[in-house]
């Protein structure tokens, strides 16, 4: 397999990105093309020993890139890290997510079954008043709570404009610059969706163009909704169960997670 | 009655290229036959001219535009489950559906329809039957007095003003506990943080000082370069204008002595100025500032008179090549016995 050395994603424009996005979908589609028979033969060409190295090697590599917490294409994993066990990849992944699971309590999910996109998430349930971890970008935390439970109190879908006034009763208004979290707008708009914490999209035939928010793939598969109804049952000092529908469909995500 | 009919039969004349109505290609031929009467079952495309009324078309039209715009406009309060405005628009469209004939005023109706679609949609969606329903400005509140909002002593102002302020780790308390919501991977990080923070700074250091004095050396350079360039420029027409200069000079002083060539440009004390003494003389002539002609074998110059100047003196201009070798400049030195130079070196 070439390696094709391609100009660091900093300099890449709009063309060359959606480009080597087709290239890598080629690269990615090969994967699928693997049968198992083709892999129990691989897997005889390398020694436990190898794979085992490999392995360590994807784990370091889909730490490091989960610090930003943007999902982890597979396509990204198979060029920089597999490269040659391309065709033990199945068992490679397998022993990969055992180590997460195993070694540091976390989950590697597959949030996207067409695109195989990967999160990490906690095994482990968080326990009240334990912090997981002092990073500095957990303040946006808060942010992002306030507004996935607008979202999700008000049936899954809310248009734009519910959120930025909910924000800006908070004294965070999209126009201006928060001491504390910046560019309000791009942190949403952006940030948060390329985290896939959010969903921004277009709302048909609307003129001029409005758009909606929704709960990104990784917030389904992160995000308790129980425990959110939960806190905002605590902040209206109301039962989370008042809220029937809600109530509902979050009992009906807990368990769901909790059986994979 | 009949003058809405000829009105109308002259719009159809006008507009007869402009809308694309079924029957349009009819309408020039028919409007020589039309009578007052109403003509049902008229051209081949069976439209009857009832139906074809581009008023009453118009008026359709701009019916629906006004009930489109109605909906795009008032978009929030359509959507308000306690009125009904969304039905009564649809009953207005049901009502001027009935006199749709074609297909422009069709397709009106269905982009109108779409919006109403969507819209109802959205209002089924806002119906939550069950339990209690939820407010985001109340939310919004209760987040503010979980982050400790300091309200103001008086609070004139109820929901409008924004009054008060939050303390310094509001959103840090909020975060913390809505952490516990989230089953987030803690970032990988070193614990012990890395051991590359020294080398960088110092390589920065030396490089921005390596950086200013090379910088300043380039300002330089190019002022000189420019500088030098112009001179040079200017220098063969400098050095030619002071060769007439010269040349002027001595036959004004001795105007019926004719001055030798060779004598003029030859300096015996440098080959090279000699030869930039021909190349200099050579534009003279050329520009017909000076004249070259031979007497007795010999080469003589001499200034060209205002008056003399021809501009378009081609007939008597003779081109040649002139050469001149180290040999040949000793030999002629001594030959006419040349001591010093008529043109001052510069």
């Amino acid at each position: 397999m070439s390696q094709r050395k391609k100009a660091g994603p900093a300099s890449q424009n709009k063309t060359q990105r959606r480009s080597q996005l087709l290239l890598e979908e080629d690269e990615d589609a090969t994967f699928s093309q693997i049968t198992s028979s083709q892999a129990q033969r691989a897997r005889e060409n390398f020694t436990s020993d190898q794979i085992d190295h490999k392995v360590a090697e994807v784990v370091q590599f889909i730490l490091i890139k989960d610090q930003k917490k943007i999902p982890i294409r597979r396509a990204d994993i198979g060029k920089h890290v597999i490269k040659d066990y391309k065709h033990i990849y199945a068992e490679v992944m397998k022993r990969v997510c055992r180590t997460f699971e195993q070694v540091f309590g976390l989950k590697l999910v597959e949030i996207d079954l067409k695109q195989h996109i990967y999160i990490l998430i906690n095994k482990l349930e968080p326990i009240r008043g334990q912090t997981v971890s002092m990073h500095p970008g957990n303040q946006k935390m808060g942010l992002l709570f306030a507004i996935l439970s607008v979202i999700f109190m008000k049936g899954g879908t809310v248009k734009e404009n519910l959120v930025w006034n909910t924000l800006k009763k908070l004294r965070v208004d999209p126009g201006e610059k928060h001491d504390e979290f910046g560019d309000v707008k791009k942190v949403v708009t952006e940030e948060f969706v390329r985290q896939k914490y959010l969903e921004y999209g277009k709302i048909p035939h609307t003129e001029p163009v409005e758009y909606e928010f929704r709960w990104g793939l990784r917030a389904e598969k992160e995000v308790s909704k129980l425990k959110l109804l939960e806190f905002v049952g605590e902040l209206f000092d109301q039962d989370p169960q008042s809220w029937t529908q809600q109530f509902r469909e979050a009992s009906a995500s807990e368990t769901s997670s909790q059986s994979t | 009655m009949s003058d809405s009919r000829r009105r109308s039969r002259a719009n159809q004349e006008e507009s007869g290229g402009s809308t694309n109505g079924v029957g349009g290609q009819n309408r020039p031929e028919r409007s020589g036959d039309m009578g007052d009467e109403d003509d049902i079952g008229g051209g081949p495309s069976g439209i009857s001219q009832e139906d074809d009324d581009p008023t009453r078309r118009r008026e359709i039209r701009s019916k629906y535009r006004d009930l489109i715009n109605e909906v795009q406009q008032n978009r929030e309060d359509m959507l308000n489950p306690a009125n009904n405005k969304l039905t009564d628009v649809l009953e207005e469209a049901n009502k001027l559906f009935a006199n749709v004939r074609q297909a422009r005023e069709a397709a009106l109706d269905a982009q109108l329809l779409v919006l109403a679609t969507d819209l109802g949609k959205e209002k089924a969606s806002q119906l939550h039957a069950e339990g209690s329903s939820f407010d985001p400005s109340a939310f919004a509140e209760h987040l503010l007095s979980f982050m400790d909002l300091n309200r103001l002593e008086d609070e004139s102002g109820m929901d409008g003003n924004l009054e008060g302020y939050l303390p310094e780790g509001a959103w840090l308390k909020l975060a913390k506990r809505a952490e516990n919501c989230f089953r987030t991977a803690p970032a990988f990080h070193y614990m012990l943080g890395s051991f590359l923070a020294e080398p960088p700074p110092p390589r920065q250091r030396v490089e921005r000082q390596r950086r200013v004095p090379s910088r300043e050396e380039k300002r330089i350079m190019p002022t000189q370069l420019k500088k030098m360039e112009e001179s040079h420029q200017e220098a063969t027409e400098k050095e030619v204008e002071r060769i007439l200069g010269c040349l002027q000079r001595y036959f004004a002083d001795d105007s019926e002595e004719p001055i030798s060539y060779y004598e003029f440009v030859i300096d015996p004390n440098s080959f090279s100025r000699t030869v930039e003494n021909i190349f200099h003389m050579s534009f003279l002539i050329r520009d017909g500032l000076a004249r070259m002609y031979l007497e007795n074998g010999l080469p003589y110059i001499a200034p060209v008179e205002e008056g003399e100047m021809q501009p378009s003196g081609a007939a008597v201009r003779h081109q040649c090549v002139i050469s001149i070798s180290q040999e040949s400049w000793r030999e002629i030195i001594d030959a006419f016995d040349i001591k010093q130079a008529l043109i001052p070196p510069p």
